[in-house]
Parts: structure tokens; sequence; C-alpha cells
């Protein structure tokens, strides 16, 4: 920080959008795969 | 009590997806690329493209989380007991993706990591306390205790949801005020407001998919036992004992 201005700072925002997103979509990969799943059991 | 549903329509909750992935794309590319940078902030304040509206989706999952539960209560449907773990998991998940995103935002602009301030503590409390009740669900076999005790449980935590929200007001915090058209300047709404939408159409979808889940768990659980095979001799007897 240089006189109350943050300066640079973009490995801060990689690493926001880089957890959220990665978490967000493992999630979302593995209720999709847990729904399919399940859905082929009960075709079976 | 009506019976567990096992909800139809899978593509709702991969529809909301697939515009999920479209509008966090398009939200994100504006913010990171397009929007001007914040004068005192700098580029860090772009965190704030992803980081409100994951707040605002938590909040309004643990708003429909106790909806469900007010739901479920007075109704005693079971599609309302499995909407209500779904919308809390989804809700613990930005909850704590929240708190992350806060945290990396806090390190550069305040200079720690975290600080007991109003806005945080509450938000650690909210977080902590729907924790608590989705290990309350995996605690309890019975489904209708578990589904009782963890509506109850929902609608007490939900004290601190609007307490959340107001923190910032009703206190000296060092948080900043909420961030909305009227406090954000305007080439800063447009991905706001599409990773907003975004924000939402993810949870819409991600809450579709695990109710679908919550569903066929409880249906598994509540259906009748299997009869027990007969012995030969039993068929036998059955038969009147004529072998």
């Amino acid at each position: 920080m240089t006189g109350g201005i943050v300066v640079g700072g973009w490995e801060f925002v990689v690493a926001a959008y880089g957890i959220t997103f990665s978490v967000l979509g493992a999630y979302a990969v593995s209720l999709i795969v847990r729904v399919r799943g399940g859905k082929g059991r009960e075709e079976n | 009590m009506a019976g567990p549903s096992n909800e139809k329509r899978p593509w709702v909750g991969y529809g909301f997806l697939a515009l999920a992935v479209l509008l966090l794309g398009t939200g994100s590319y504006i913010g990171l690329a397009v929007a001007p940078r914040e004068h005192y902030m700098g580029e860090v304040q772009r965190i704030m493209y992803v980081h409100v509206p994951t707040a605002w989706s938590a909040l309004l999952c643990f708003t429909f989380a106790f909806v469900s539960s007010i739901a479920f209560l007075f109704r005693h449907d079971w599609k309302w007991d499995s909407r209500l773990e779904a919308t809390l998991e989804v809700g613990v998940l930005l909850n704590f993706l929240l708190c992350m995103q806060g945290a990396i935002w806090a390190k550069p602009t305040w200079g720690v990591w975290w600080d007991w301030d109003p806005r945080l503590t509450t938000t650690a409390v909210m977080l902590f306390s729907f924790i608590g009740i989705l290990a309350l669900r995996r605690f309890v076999d019975d489904p209708v205790r578990r589904a009782t005790w963890a509506a109850v449980a929902t609608i007490v935590a939900f004290a601190d949801v609007p307490i959340v929200y107001f923190s910032v007001k009703w206190w000296n915090s060092l948080h900043q005020v909420q961030s909305t058209p009227q406090t954000v300047d305007g080439p800063m709404i447009t991905p706001l407001r599409v990773n907003a939408f975004g924000m939402l159409s993810l949870a819409i979808g991600l809450i579709t998919l695990r109710t679908r889940l919550a569903a066929r768990r409880l249906q598994n659980e509540m259906a009748p036992p299997l009869p027990e095979r007969e012995t030969s001799s039993e068929r036998v007897a059955a038969a009147g004992g004529e072998a």
C-alpha cells in the first residue's frame, strides 16, 4: 500500500476467483455425477 | 405426512447451471478486463464482483431454508425437508466461500486476513450455526426427528441473517456498507449485476440437483423393508404340509 492506495494485488484477485470457481465447479460436478449415477441405478 | 417425492425434471437444474456458466463467465470477464480500476483499492476491488454476489446468494439460500423449515412444520410435506437440506448445504458452501473471499480482500486493504468486526463476526456465527444444523442432520437417523429438529434449529439460526445484513449500519464496522447500485459507481454496476444473476442461477441449479438427491435418500429410508425370503420348509407348511 502506498499513501492509502493499494498497488498491484492481481494475485489476490486471481486467488479469490480461482478458489471460488474451483470449489463451486467441483461441487457442481459431484452433484451431477451423483444425480446421474442414481438415475442409472433407478433405471436398472 | 406426505411421502417424499423424488422431484422430476433434472434438466431444470442443468439449465440453470448452464445459464450460470454463461452469466458468470460474462460478468467476470467484464469485471476483470473491462471495468475501471478503483482509485483507492486498485485491482483488489475486482474481488467485489464475485464477493458481493456470493453474499447475496448465501443470504437468499438461508432465507429459503427458513421458508422451507416453516413450510415443513406446518404442511408436513417431505419435499420441504429435501429443499431444506439442499438450501442449507448450498448456503453453507457459499458462506464458506464468502469468508474466504473476504479474507483475501481484507489482507491487502486492511492489512489482516481477519478482524472481529461486527459484519465478519456475525457472518462467522451464521456459518458455524448452519454447519451445526448440517451436522445435526448427519447424526439423527430417524427422518421425522431429523426433519423436525433441523427445521426448528434453522428457524432459530435464521435470526442471525438480518443481523448480518444490517450489521454494517447498526455498528461502527470496519467493513464497508452494502454494495448496491446506489453505492457503486456506474461502470462497476454491470459486472456486479451480471454476476449476481449468475450466482443466483448457480445457486438455483445446485439446490435443484441437491434436492433431488435428498428426496431420493428419503425415499430409500422410508421404503418398506423387503419381505424375508421363505425357506423351503415354510413354503411347504404354507401349502398345507404336503411335500
